[in-house]
This record gives C-alpha cells, structure tokens and sequence, in this order.
C-alpha cells in the first residue's frame, strides 16, 4: 500500500533578482495514516515552503523545479490545477500559524468553515451552516449558534486558532498541515488546542505534518521527527529516538542551546556563526562552517542520507 | 539590604471606548502590584499576554506614568525627584525591547544609535564617543567595523546585541528587558541569554527580566514574580516557585509547558476557558473561573498576597491545603 503522504527529491526554489534562492534542495519525506510527522528547523530552513509545495501553494517566484509529491500514490505535481482544487483543502488541509491574518475579516466565521463544504461537498447554505455549528462544538467553542455569526475580531486568538481547526477539518481531510499552529498563542491556550488536535488525529486516523520551533511539542506529540536545515533534511527518526540520541552535529547542538538542558546561571551551549546563503550553490555540507567535528573532506563531498540504526536517518559523513 | 528599587501599590489604568455612545469604561492593566528589586539580583516577571507585565516595564522606566502608587529608586520617589535626578534615573534604568526590528531607528547608523545616548547624557566628546562606541561593540559580540553599517543590514539576534549595547552604552544599574529572546531563533535565543549573562556578571547590573516563557525565566532568574490579570500571584526564590508553586495558576502555567523528555508524558493540570477580560474582571481571586480548586470563597473575596512559607507569598486562600498538605 502506498504511503498517505510521499516526498522524494523535491527541490523548490525561488528566481530572485539577486540569483536563484534554493529553498528546498533534495527533501524526502514520508507520511503514513494516523502518524505526527514533526518538521523542525530554524526560521529561514525551508520547512513552511516545504509545507506549500505539497499543496501546490509556493508564492511566485518560487515554483518546484524537481522531485515528485504522491498523496496515496498519485503524484500532486502532475495534476491539472482544477484536479488539485479538489484535493487542496478537502483531503489536505492546512492549518496556518496566524488565525489573524489567514481568517477572512469580512465574513463571519460560520460562513468561512461552511465554504469548504459548500464548494467540496455540495451542500446547501443552511445545510452547510448546521455542520458548521456542529464542527466548531467539536472544536470546544461554546455556544456555537450563537459563534457562527461572529467575525474572526469578535473572537479571542485561542479560539480564532480553533475556528481554523474547524475550517481544516470541515471536509474530513486524510492529511492536516500545522504551520506553528499554536505559536501565536499563550502555553495554556497551547495546551488547550494540542489536546485537541491529538484527540482529534486518533479519532479520524488523519495523518498529520507539525511544523514548529518547539522541542517540547515536538518530544510530547510527535511519532517522528524530521530535523531541516538550509534546505535538507539532516535527521530523522522516531521523536523518542532522536531525543534520546541525536546523532547530527545541527541536532545535538540544538537541543543543547535549550535552557531546559542548562544549569540555571550557567552558560549555554550555542554555535557560532549563521545559515549560509542559500543563492548559488552550496558544495559540501551546509552545516560545515558552525559545526564542531567537520573537516575538510565536509565541504567538497555531496552528503548523502544514510541509514545508521532502523528507522534513524542522518546526513553527515562524520556520523558512524 | 536596602532594594534598588520599590514599586509600592502600583495602579495603571487606560479609559477605553466601546462605541460611540457606549459608556466610557476603565481598563486597569495593573491592578496595584509590590515589588522589590535588590542590587545585583536578577527578578524574572512572567505571566501571558495581557497579564500587564509590559505595562509594569513602561511604568517602571518612567515612560508611563501610574494612576496611583509609588516608585522609589534608592528610597527617593520617582514623582517628586527633581529634574536632574530623572535625567539620573533615566540613565542608571535602561531598557531592552522584544523586537529587535522596530526598536531600532531604520535611518539611523549603529554609531548613531549607540553613541546617541551618550551624547544626551553629555559624555565624553566626539573622539571618546567613537571609542566607547567600538568598545561597546566589542562587549556585546560585535566587530567595531559594523559601526557605519545600518540596522538592516544585521540579522535578528546581531540587532538585539546593538539593543543591548545601547542599554549598556550610558552604564546603567539596572535593566529592564521585555522578552529580549522571544522574537529570536532556537540557536540565536542561546546566545543572546548568555550576553545578558555575561554583562550582568561582568558589570555587576541588577535585572528585571519579564518573559512568557518559563524555561527562559528558570536558567536566568535569582527570584521570579508571576503576574496574572494585572497582580502579582505568586512571588519567592526560583526554586521555590518552579519547582513547589503555592498557586494553582503557577501549576497550571508550569505544567502546560511540553517536557522534552518524550517518555514522560506530564499530567497536565489544563486551565479551563481563556483569560478574562481586565475590563471586567471576576469579582474575588481573578484566577477562579479558570481555577480547578475554586471554592464559593474565591469568588466572593480577593485573596491577598501573603507569605505562605519563608520567602514565598502567594495569593490563594487555598494553598496550604492545596500545595503544603503532604509537606506536614
């Protein structure tokens, strides 16, 4: 049986006056039923273009160059636009990191989760409108009759970031995207929307791609965890493994830099210098130039992904 | 020893206007707050948004003025100081902002903005300014060849070591930093809390550190204060309030935090709804209707804040049944 979600060698980039940006350069990545993939990376890593480029969404002028996307083997990239227009939003949803600016602000938000409905399944304004009432109780907003005829400014952010949950999983979609779909909230409110979401994926077996910045969600929801950087992929493995033991340089440093793993008062752990320029090309390992045990040999090869235990995926040479 | 600073019953109220004819209604951001600051100490201030933390940094630095209570900086009040000694207390009480993109003048080069403040508070001349200036770069991680360059020119996580030179530029005592890691990267947010490590230790500063994130507040606080609806809730030693909370609102905040240690999956005591409003907020413990303890009590009087065990206040009618029962 193919994967739900399958991404082989896709390569995104973006035709600037200042040379070609190399967003996603070779990313692989896999997506069974009912699975939490986590895509973790630091902002600029290519993880959200990654995420647009499944749902055929790359602001111009970036366009995929290479690679295929198969969702349940059928491959998105060769699809006719009007062919994707029923895939996108009905069978992958997608759940956006600011509920501000991705809700509409001039129509309620029972008419904005009855949309989907309305286009995808047919159904008929005050059909859609009962279902709409009936998928934002789901979400845990009270009184949603009377919640369906607020405007997304009438509503609190925690549950203008429900409203967004309700509008993704309106139509039932086999697969949710969460660009930081809890970053713009406060930890309670976090906790609140997580649960949910977590309820929500055992109960419907939807597959699910978290991308976030936040270890600790990640250690707490996801089953496994792909960590981005300057555009690849350079681990991944199942979340309990890779905390327990991170193998890539980039990785390990990362989670070391946490003030978690600190010692109050004491100094962090951190890497010096940045993400290189992704225009142009990049020989070697892009990691080469902040990493503590690279060599020479790091900035001439091409890197593969290597297989080093079941399941645990690393691209670095100096890894055994 | 005597506190660098004291802010005794501190209120800050904004009128706000529903509509047109709606009635003028009052919003109190900080709903009359103590707090202590000891030479030397580092006090972490957290809370969620619209708890009034920020509100707390605004009328701390003198850039609000309070609807009621007092400010004293070495025991002499912030409203009765003459002008020369605001002009002393604007220098020694510097400020960190959150946003390291909007905090600094875009037109402006990094000489300029570091060597502005010195020239405000008349020291040095030119030649002096350009030196303290490198040397300021220098302290914070910087080359002082990036000295003609302009803020845009600089990524995330190098602006916010201009915006803390700029702090350190006219030598402060204290300062005061609103969420100066929150808007950085993961690797970038490492190295600026050890900058701010440094330079405390280095120039010997007090700190008033406010952040929403708990684990931020953990590596660098000496004593914490948690803030909700415009009070302080709970205040002691780190350890005491991180890791033996005497409020449910600090238990329900700490153990929202996701563990990084994927096996162990933490009860989490989830706060029930969303943060009331501080236009109207619940009569008794502002924290009640979200509380999972709450007793017909809590919502009939104001529990105050008061000391619990050695060092550690908090304000809950309940936390010696709640939090200390076992401890006995």
């Amino acid at each position: 049986m193919p994967a739900l979600l399958e991404i082989t060698g896709l390569r995104t980039e973006f035709r600037l006056k200042s040379g070609v940006l190399k967003a996603v350069r070779g990313v692989d990545l896999t997506v069974e039923p009912g699975e939490t993939l986590a895509l973790v990376g630091e902002s600029g890593c290519g993880k959200s273009i990654t995420a647009a480029s499944v749902l055929r969404l790359v602001p111009p002028p970036g366009r995929i160059v290479a690679g295929s996307i198969r969702f349940k083997g059928e491959d998105l990239l060769a699809l006719s636009e009007e062919r994707m227009r029923e895939i996108r939003g009905n069978r992958i949803a997608m759940v956006f990191q600011d509920p501000m600016t991705s809700l509409n602000p001039v129509f309620t938000v029972g008419f904005q989760v009855a949309e989907g409905l309305r286009i995808h399944r047919g159904l008929s304004a005050q059909g859609a409108e009962r279902e709409a009432v009936e998928l934002l109780t789901q979400v845990g907003i009270p009184a949603a009759t009377d919640r369906v005829k607020d405007y997304p400014h009438q509503l609190s952010g925690g549950m203008r970031q429900r409203v967004m949950i309700a509008m993704a999983l309106a139509c039932g979609p086999e697969l949710v995207i969460a660009d930081e779909p809890t970053t713009a909230l406060d930890v309670t409110i976090q906790a609140q929307i997580l649960e949910l979401l977590d309820r929500l994926m055992a109960e419907k077996q939807m597959g699910l791609i978290l991308i976030t910045h936040n270890l600790g969600i990640v250690a707490e929801r996801a089953h496994r965890t792909a960590i981005m950087y300057a555009g690849e992929i350079v681990e991944s493995a199942a979340t309990a493994e890779l905390f327990a033991n991170p193998l890539h340089p980039y990785t390990k440093g990362l989670l070391a830099s946490l003030p978690e793993f600190g010692t109050p008062g004491e100094k962090l752990a951190t890497f010096a210098g940045g993400v290189p320029d992704l225009r142009g090309d990049l020989a070697g390992c892009p990691f080469r130039e902040r990493c503590p045990i690279g060599d020479d040999a790091c900035s001439r090869e091409t890197i593969q992904m290597r297989e080093v235990a079941p399941g645990h995926l690393v691209r670095c040479r100096k890894v055994s | 020893m005597t506190p660098l600073l004291t802010a005794e019953n501190l209120v800050k109220q904004y009128p706000v206007r529903g509509g047109m004819f709606a009635e003028k209604r009052i919003l109190t951001a900080v709903a009359g707050i103590d707090l202590e600051l000891y030479p030397g100490e580092t006090l972490g201030l957290a809370g969620e948004s619209g708890c009034g933390k920020s509100t707390v940094a605004r009328l701390l630095t003198g850039l609000t003025p309070p609807t009621s209570g007092s400010i004293k900086y070495e025991g002499r009040e912030l409203a009765r100081m003459s002008k020369a000694e605001l002009a002393q207390y604007r220098k020694e009480v510097q400020m960190v902002f959150q946003d390291p993109f909007s905090s600094l003048n875009p037109r402006m080069r990094v000489a300029e903005i570091l060597g502005e403040p010195l020239e405000i508070h008349r020291i040095g001349d030119a030649a002096g300014r350009r030196d303290k200036v490198a040397e300021l770069l220098r302290r914070v991680g910087l080359s002082p060849e990036h000295m003609m360059r302009f803020p845009h020119e600089f990524s995330g996580g190098q602006r916010q070591r201009i915006g803390i030179a700029r702090a350190l530029a006219v030598s402060p005592r204290l300062i005061i930093a609103d969420e100066p890691v929150s808007a950085l990267d993961l690797s970038i947010q490492a190295q600026i809390i050890n900058l701010l490590q440094d330079v405390k230790k280095d120039l010997g500063l007090s700190f008033l550190f406010i952040t929403h994130d708990l684990s931020v507040l953990r590596h660098l606080s000496d004593r914490v204060a948690i803030m909700y609806l415009g009070r302080i809730v709970e205040t002691g030693s780190r350890d005491q309030v991180l890791n033996r909370p005497l409020h449910p609102y600090t238990e329900a905040l700490l153990s929202a935090i996701p563990s990084l240690d994927p096996k162990k999956r933490t009860r989490h005591v989830i706060a029930k709804g969303e943060l009331p409003s501080p236009v109207a907020p619940p009569s008794g413990c502002p924290f009640h209707p979200r509380c999972p303890y709450a007793q017909p009590v809590c919502s009939e009087k104001r529990p105050e804040l008061l000391e619990k065990v050695p060092g550690q206040r908090a304000a809950c009618h309940f936390s010696e049944e709640i939090f200390l029962k076992e401890a006995k």
